[in-house]
């Protein structure tokens, strides 16, 4: 196995021990910032690992810099597999494409990486807003609602197929 | 088995069907055994900063591994620049570019 491998297989064992945590969390009724914190992580790391199955990547950039969530999910969306899957159902596969890459946005604002100023809410630490110091645990965290919607569902089932799906070779 | 040029054609026709926001999507030029690479110009994604590539596995009706990556269209005016880089095998020299068909 060759280090880039070695990498991508560790990145998605993670990827789907994190996938399992947020499962766990989302029985427990806990502050939603947990799960949401574990939800992140997953795909964070679900990002890197199919990054790194390009042959010629560049480990030590994905490992080392963010790969965007979104921008996988997009891809993921128009992969061969999933297109066969939607064959002749175009409207439910654009329906998918449009909610499932505005959740995994969404997601993606939650990752330390991004620009905490522009995007304060986060699931970990406290931010401010005007004279008001928001704490996740007590925060409900709107723009991520879509969740318990249908296409939120449909995005749940999605992430779950790539956890299932994935191998560390194309 | 189809060529790759017909199972290229056959994506990205799909992409533009599935995608509103794809204004032009570059086939980037490779050797015959190479997988399929598509940079995907998509005005409803957001900007990364960096242009990020994921494989996908061959399928029966896609029977190449398929990389696709994409970038807001301001991106692809810094990839054009070469204000931002592409990733290793991948190069805007030798690319097709296909348009949005007109509705």
């Amino acid at each position: 196995m060759t280090r880039r491998e070695r990498f991508a297989l560790a990145f998605y064992d993670q990827a789907k021990s994190d996938w399992d945590v947020y499962n766990s969390l989302a029985k427990l009724r806990l502050a939603r910032c947990h799960e949401l914190h574990y939800l992140q992580m997953a795909c964070e790391k679900l990002a890197k690992a199919y990054a790194l199955r390009k042959v010629d990547a560049d480990v030590d950039s994905v490992t080392e810099q963010h790969v965007a969530f979104h921008s996988f999910i997009n891809a993921y969306l128009r992969s061969p597999a999933v297109a066969k899957a939607y064959a002749g159902q175009d409207a439910r596969h654009r329906e998918l494409c449009k909610t499932s890459g505005t959740i995994a946005r969404e997601i993606e604002k939650l990752a330390p990486a991004v620009d905490r100023k522009a995007f304060p809410e986060n699931a970990e630490y406290p931010w401010e807003r005007g004279d008001t110091v928001l704490t996740p645990c007590k925060y409900s965290f709107p723009a991520l609602s879509l969740l318990e919607e249908p296409g939120g569902r449909a995005f749940l089932r999605l992430v779950a197929e790539v956890v299932r799906d994935y191998t560390p070779t194309a | 088995m189809p060529t790759k040029e017909e199972v290229i054609r056959s994506l990205v026709s799909h992409h533009f069907r599935v995608e509103a926001g794809l204004e032009q999507i570059l086939v980037i030029p490779g050797e015959a055994a190479e997988p399929i690479k598509l940079l995907e110009v998509n005005a409803n994604t957001f900007p990364s900063g960096t242009v990020d590539v994921f494989a996908f596995s061959p399928t029966q009706d896609v029977p190449f591994v398929t990389e696709i990556a994409e970038v807001t269209p301001e991106e692809f005016e810094r990839l054009k620049r070469r204000d931002l880089s592409l990733p290793a095998g991948w190069t805007l020299v030798g690319a097709t570019a296909v348009h949005r068909p007109a509705a």
